[in-house]
């Protein structure tokens, strides 16, 4: 018994030990938006002598962080929202119908899961610029609502199965609409599995990069978050402390959300994959 | 009468339901694909530009291009490298998280904050570990590991891409092991105690099998995430040095946007989306298969 008390506290030892490397990249990062370039070019792992957020003040002008910050909230509300949506309502109703044309159906909305988006891109891009959707950061958050649909559609349809139908038809007696019974009998009863979709398409969609560079990155004005430290750290390559500072500016808003909801994003991340 | 009002009724509605997702999926993939299948027999050098027809021009030119069989072999072996390592280090440090650690809670989270970081910065985090970091760690220890040029020489380049990766979504794999740790009964662990069974031996007779459904989900989201591997590669390397860490899915970008083959790269991307669809049937049916037997 002393033995494994032994060996555990050394297993902690050792796994706090790893952890520490493991995230040392990020605290390199951290530190060296602090300093100065001099700083910077003479030792990377050192503190920086005095605290100053010169480069915040920086960056945060050169790059317009607030309009960028407001970017990529309207990109990911606008299609977070949609996918919800047009997903529970679809899940929904190919869920409770049993027919051939409800299956296929099923099938079409949920195969796209499988087809990784580097391959049709040039079509997307092209049907796009053909639509009006690109070039605005509203036409981007639309754009995410075809491809959100396969993995959400997915997921709903194996939760409305768990729902009794008698819920449904015992709101349908009382008179209510279809939608009306949707809206407050089902959708209530979806809320769990809602969470989840939330936090898997926000997660993509505030991180997401190659689809934000092919339709909005034209413009000062439309890009987010992650192209504009991708232009930034491009045209800053060697002034090292401004890049770590967009980094930093870029990444601070996923990770103080990451602190505040772990339990409910590492959840909803699992019973994503697990479904999906 | 009554009877048809009320199912063409409920037929409206399956549509006023299921119409809008539809439409989406139908705009997003079915439309663009069809649009792919055209624009791979044209000769074509943008958006607004006028496509001629070349017929099967673009393939018969793919088969003989060194740069796409190169960024073929990249991949494959990129992906082979990152589903085994990715899956093996998660077990590892599962196993470990899932004994009964005080800090076990904050280990948790610190390996799954990189999961939360763009692709794209977590390639310039390194890149600025690669080429500052490790200077100043060498002026410190003399440890000639970080004297390397880890992106200046075709192993190491690649070496990079890979641990870069792994370093990124190691955490997300980690937490799907924990999930299906959960389930292994602590009866079934005792009595392998009671049989005498080492660790070892507990692990690959009783862990394991009973993981099998999260091994099967992990290995799939391992596969479809390291085929298509982009971002990390245009902020790491770049595809360099010498073209040597260029993926399928950068050529494709490179070939379209940078060298504005537009038709040639559609035929590119026809070819990746047959490829992956392949390996995914095979693959579904292949664990599809196992889970069945065991």
């Amino acid at each position: 018994m002393k033995r494994g008390k032994i060996g555990l506290a050394l297993l902690e030892m050792v796994m706090i030990a790893v952890a520490l490397v493991f995230l040392y990249p990020m605290i390199l990062v951290l530190i060296n938006s602090f300093k100065s370039f001099g700083e910077v070019m003479r030792n990377v792992v050192a503190l920086p002598e005095k605290l100053t957020v010169e480069n915040y003040v920086y960056v945060w002008k050169f790059i317009d962080y607030p309009q960028l910050f407001l970017n990529n909230v309207i990109i990911t509300v606008v299609g977070v929202a949609g996918i919800i949506a047009l997903s529970s309502l679809a899940a929904y109703k190919l869920s409770r119908t049993k027919s051939k044309l409800s299956n296929i159906l099923y099938l079409a909305c949920i195969l796209p899961m499988l087809v990784p988006f580097q391959s049709i891109m040039i079509t997307v891009l092209k049907l796009a610029k053909d639509m009006g959707l690109s070039d605005s950061t509203w036409g981007l958050g639309v754009i995410y609502w075809g491809f959100g649909v396969p993995l959400a559609v997915f997921i709903y349809h194996g939760f409305v199965k768990g729902i009794p139908r008698e819920l449904d038809e015992s709101a349908m007696i009382d008179g209510a609409s279809s939608f009306r019974t949707f809206g407050s009998v089902i959708l209530p009863l979806l809320k769990p599995v809602t969470t989840t979709v939330i936090i898997i398409d926000v997660m993509w969609i505030w991180n997401d990069f190659l689809l934000p560079l092919l339709m909005v990155n034209g413009s000062q004005s439309t890009k987010t978050l992650t192209l504009a430290a991708y232009t930034f750290v491009g045209q800053y390559n060697t002034d090292w402390q401004y890049a770590m500072t967009a980094m930093t500016m870029a990444v601070l808003p996923s990770v103080i959300v990451f602190m505040l909801l772990q339990k409910h994003i590492v959840k909803g991340v699992v019973a994503g994959a697990v479904k999906g | 009468m009554f009877n048809a009002g009320i199912k063409s009724r409920a037929g409206r509605e399956f549509f006023l339901f299921v119409i809008p997702a539809v439409t989406g999926v139908l705009f997003a993939f079915y439309i663009p694909f069809v649009m792919s299948m055209a624009y791979s027999l044209t000769e074509w050098n943008g958006i607004n530009s006028n496509p001629a027809f070349i017929g099967l021009d673009n393939f018969q030119a793919l088969i003989r291009d060194r740069n796409f069989l190169n960024a073929s072999l990249f991949t494959l072996k990129y992906s082979i490298l990152f589903i085994v390592l990715v899956n093996v280090l998660a077990v590892l440090i599962a196993l470990a998280l899932d004994r009964p650690l005080k800090t076990r809670t904050a280990l948790r989270a610190a390996f799954f904050v990189p999961y939360i970081l763009s692709l794209v910065i977590v390639g310039f985090i390194w890149r600025f570990i690669f080429m500052q970091g490790f200077d100043s760690l060498y002026e410190q220890t003399g440890w000639s590991i970080f004297q390397w040029s880890w992106l200046g020489e075709n192993t190491l380049a690649f070496l990079s891409v890979l641990l870069v990766s792994v370093w990124q979504s190691v955490g997300f794999y980690i937490v799907i092991y924990l999930a299906g740790l959960q389930s292994v009964p602590a009866d079934v662990m005792e009595a392998a105690v009671v049989d005498g069974a080492g660790p070892v031996r507990r692990f690959f007779g009783v862990t394991l099998p009973l993981l099998a459904p999260s091994v099967t989900i992990a290995v799939f989201m391992a596969l479809t995430n390291s085929i298509k591997i982009f971002d990390v590669i245009l902020s790491l390397t770049a595809g360099g040095p010498g073209g040597s860490t260029v993926s399928v899915s950068y050529d494709i970008y490179r070939d379209t946007f940078q060298n504005n083959l537009y038709g040639y790269g559609t035929a590119k991307a026809l070819v990746l989306f047959f490829a992956v669809m392949v390996i995914t049937v095979v693959q579904l049916a292949y664990f599809k298969r196992r889970e069945v037997e065991s």
